[in-house]
């Protein structure tokens, strides 16, 4: 690891999962087809670094089939990464031995089992990845360290505003489904009461081979396919789990281990591409960390505050979030609500253009080691549009940025981004 | 977890079967040219989004003197103020607005800017990089810009404090007083320093001797003599860097401590470590990883299996690409119930390490160490500037696979021989919150 490095990953601590809604350019040798035993495979080789990042990628409710176990999906991707398989050693420590690291992604609607190893382990990974879901053998064991993972990821969560502020939202955009409830269990007592008979039928439902995308990035061949061991073969991928929205979403006032304000906005599906693309590009213009306009400004009033904002490209429909944290959050706030009022106008051409290039920049610098673009590819796959991934060369996304226009962005804007949600969360200390 | 079980680990070194791994593939090592006198280095990656492309000009730390503390900050900084292109704005703007970036760094002997752009936008990236370095502008408004902008980023740079710590080991562990300061300078050194100190600085240091280019990704819209040109408007000549000797501080302690504006202590300890050219190096890289493993293992809250606010609050770093090279091992006592029996439970892992006799198998820290490796060259900056390093000493910035070569070769003696060779002795840096002290 170089010092830039370093100092980069300790500044960021956790950096978000969550696919940046913007990303671009890839391999023109990108091939998408058929898993040997059902589900498909996207790959995006590039044979000139040494390390390969392999994604699987699930429809999967967060919060159970029926809504009626939040966390469980949470509970069901790590006990399935942790269960020991026929050789005895789990996926999980399997990873770790080949120099590798593992990540379960859990959002309301999908999983994303996310690995990156060195090249000369791609195949084994493959084969021991679709064997751990695509034949999960969860026991009380795994059901153990996955209820310990959860509860400490669940107490960890309330210290992050970010994060925190964003399932608040959901909660109040959506009042039904699984976007209305936490990926991760939010109390031992959710975590205890969902049995590993439980969990053992949901991984065997959710993560079945036809359910799945595979992403294969890096230093990987179309001959890592083969190395799929598992899965059924038959019946297609679920339907997506799309959430009840809110006939008039309310906002909502809520006491926390750490203060913050979230903001948030519903949007286009991701079918509606051009407009997703709009928002992508608002959000990046607007929220960029160092570059974006309001960054910039909260940077150069040297106040304590800081935004993060993105829109998030789901199937149905996708969102808007802008939290917002520090001792001068207020302040920031309104001049997040200005500085969106003044994108109802459109932008000079002169300005635009510069930020619409500087976007594309931004998109492609998103995408460029393999782990991010596995995680784009397995994101927008699950999403419902594997095309659509930011990450493409010239691909449908790069076409949406460069057909964006100032009088369009600002009609966007306009239609999307009005009267947001607003949950306003107060630290436990200063409200007492 | 206990010491003494630690202990015992450490002194099997895990006695762990043999890791089965496929053949590594071969990456295209970078190719190595010189056009017109200037050293470029070349990796295409036609998968790649970007182009990007690291100039290293002989312009770093030790071509100060002690009084110019930030002087190469500053040029550098102004550089990138100064202004360019049609309409006339700062380069960082200006490469912004065609849709790239670019930053620069300052090392001990070199200054680095890297830029980066789409691949149809890198030859106007590279034009705009090129007009800034041939004629910075040094006016004093320029230069008040730049130095504004430099004391705005140690400002930030001081609530980090593992670079607060790094800071102070660096200049300890310096064999030239002057590459061991501060790579932006103090706020009070850059007040000193002015339009005609940057000035005089630009024309003795920025000379085409030693510079180096190195490019990675699409680089189709880059010919070698493009990527040479960067270099090209630099006069002739080459550079010495600044002999400064100062006495060390004679002490009992390797202690350092600091008082920042900062929430929780850190602990940070150094030692001197190998470059990429010795023989040492992959035996180094082994052990940072099996370092970097144990500490995080000691730290991770029993049983959990995920990256934790615990598990990320430590770390062992091998800083190679830095002249000298370190390697570091760090606690953020902020994310840990109790950072002084971590961190001395750590120290004890490497002195247990240095003093007792290894047995069994590496092959799993060997794998972790070809993990981290391979996993964290991937972005172009990083490869750019890994290239850049690796062909400092020698003919072959051939990264990937030297590197890999040299942990795939090592043995528990070779790791056992480099712990006792570099791990006796560390410089420990605490940086504490203000109104704090060491007993607390």
């Amino acid at each position: 690891m170089t010092l830039r490095a370093l100092l980069f990953s300790v500044a960021l601590g956790a950096a978000s999962l969550v696919p940046a809604g913007n990303a671009a350019a890839e391999s023109a040798l990108q091939q998408t087809g058929a898993l040997p035993r059902g589900g498909t495979y996207v790959l995006s080789p590039d044979s000139t670094v040494a390390s390969a990042a392999i994604g699987l990628w699930f429809r999967a409710p967060g919060a159970g089939f029926d809504d009626s176990t939040p966390g469980i999906a949470d509970l069901a991707a790590t006990a399935a990464a942790v269960a020991p398989l026929a050789s005895g050693k789990s996926l999980f420590a399997l990873v770790h031995s080949v120099g590798g690291e593992l990540n379960v992604e859990v959002y309301p609607d999908i999983v994303g089992i996310a690995v990156v190893v060195p090249a000369s382990a791609a195949r084994r990974v493959v084969a021991a990845i679709t064997a751990a879901y695509y034949a999960p053998a969860v026991d009380d064991v795994a059901v153990k360290t996955a209820r310990a993972n959860a509860a400490v990821l669940g107490v960890q969560q309330r210290y992050e505003t970010d994060a925190t502020l964003h399932d608040l939202l959901f909660k109040q955009i959506f009042t039904g489904g699984p976007a209305h409830y936490p990926p991760l269990p939010t109390s031992v007592a959710q975590i205890t009461s969902v049995s590993t008979a439980q969990i053992s039928d949901y991984a065997k439902r959710a993560f079945r081979s036809e359910n799945s995308i595979l992403a294969l990035t890096g230093n990987v061949d179309a001959s890592s396919v083969t190395a799929v061991t598992d899965g059924s073969g038959a019946g297609r991928m679920d339907p997506p789990y799309d959430s009840t929205l809110a006939a008039v979403p309310a906002s909502a006032t809520a006491l926390g281990l750490v203060g913050g304000i979230g903001l948030a906005w519903i949007g286009p599906p991701i079918t509606d591409e051009k407009a997703a693309t709009a928002l992508d590009f608002v959000a990046d213009y607007l929220f960029r960390d160092e570059t974006g306009v309001v960054s910039k400004a909260l940077d150069q009033a040297a106040k304590d505050a800081l935004v993060v904002g993105q829109f998030i490209t789901m199937h149905d429909p996708g969102v808007m979030v802008v939290t917002i944290g520090g001792d001068h959050a207020q302040a920031a706030r309104d001049r997040v609500i200005g500085a969106l009022s003044a994108m109802r106008t459109p932008l000079d051409a002169q300005t635009f253009n510069a930020a619409r290039e500087a976007f594309l920049y931004h998109i492609a610098s998103d995408t460029e080691t393999p782990q991010e673009r596995a995680d784009n590819l397995g994101w927008y796959g699950v999403e419902g549009d594997p095309t659509y991934a930011p990450g493409i060369v010239d691909g449908t996304y790069a076409r949406s940025v460069r057909a964006l226009d100032p009088a369009y962005v600002a009609d966007v804007v306009k239609h999307y981004l009005a009267t947001p949600v607003v949950v306003t969360m107060q630290a436990k200390e200063s409200s007492q | 977890m206990n010491l003494a079980r630690y202990g015992a680990l450490v002194l099997t070194f895990a006695l762990l079967p043999m890791t089965a791994l496929g053949a590594a593939p071969a990456v295209p090592p970078p190719s190595i040219d010189t056009v017109a006198g200037t050293t470029v280095l070349q990796q295409l990656d036609s998968a790649a989004s970007l182009a990007g492309v690291t100039l290293v000009v002989r312009a770093g730390l030790d071509r100060q003197t002690m009084k110019q503390n930030g002087l190469a900050a500053l040029v550098a900084e102004t550089i990138m103020k100064t202004s360019v292109g049609t309409p006339a704005v700062p380069l960082e703007d200006a490469v912004a607005a065609r849709g790239g970036s670019v930053r620069f760094t300052v090392d001990p002997g070199d200054v680095r800017f890297y830029a980066e752009a789409l691949p149809a936008d890198a030859p106007a990236v590279l034009d705009l990089l090129r007009a800034a370095i041939a004629a910075p502008d040094f006016s004093p408004a320029t230069v008040r810009a730049a130095r504004t902008a430099l004391i705005q980023e140690i400002a930030a740079s001081q609530q980090v404090a593992l670079q607060v710590g790094l800071d102070m080991l660096n200049a300890v562990s310096s064999p030239q007083a002057n590459a061991g300061l501060p790579e932006l300078g103090t706020p009070a050194s850059l007040s000193d320093l002015f339009p005609s100190d940057a000035s005089a600085f630009y024309r003795a240091y920025y000379r085409r001797g030693g510079v180096l280019v190195s490019a990675a990704g699409r680089l189709d819209a880059l010919s070698s003599a493009a990527l040479s040109a960067l270099a090209a408007v630099l006069p002739l000549g080459t550079t010495s860097p600044v002999t400064v000797h100062v006495a060390a501080l004679r002490g009992t302690t390797r202690e350092i401590v600091a008082h920042r504006d900062i929430s929780s202590p850190w602990l940070i300890a150094q030692y001197p470590a190998p470059g990429v050219d010795s023989r040492d190096f992959g035996a180094m890289l082994v052990l940072a990883a099996f370092l970097r493993r144990t500490i995080s293992d000691i730290a991770q809250v029993p049983g959990v299996v995920s990256p934790t606010f615990a598990s990320r609050s430590v770390g062992a770093v091998y800083v190679y690409d830095r002249v000298p090279s370190s390697l570091v091992i760090y606690v953020n006592g902020g994310l840990i119930g109790n950072p002084s029996r971590t961190f001395a439970t750590a120290l004890s892992v490497v002195n247990v390490l240095a003093a007792t006799t290894l047995q069994g198998s590496i092959e799993e820290f060997k794998a972790a160490a070809a993990g981290d490796f391979a996993n964290n060259a991937t972005t172009l900056e990083t490869r750019t500037w890994l290239a850049a390093v690796f062909s400092r000493e020698s003919t072959s910035p051939d990264f990937i696979n030297r590197a890999l070569a040299a942990i795939s070769a090592t043995t528990p003696a070779d790791v056992q021989r480099v712990a006792r060779t570099y791990l006796g002795n560390p410089t420990i840096a605490l940086v504490l919150p203000r109104g704090s002290n060491l007993q607390d």
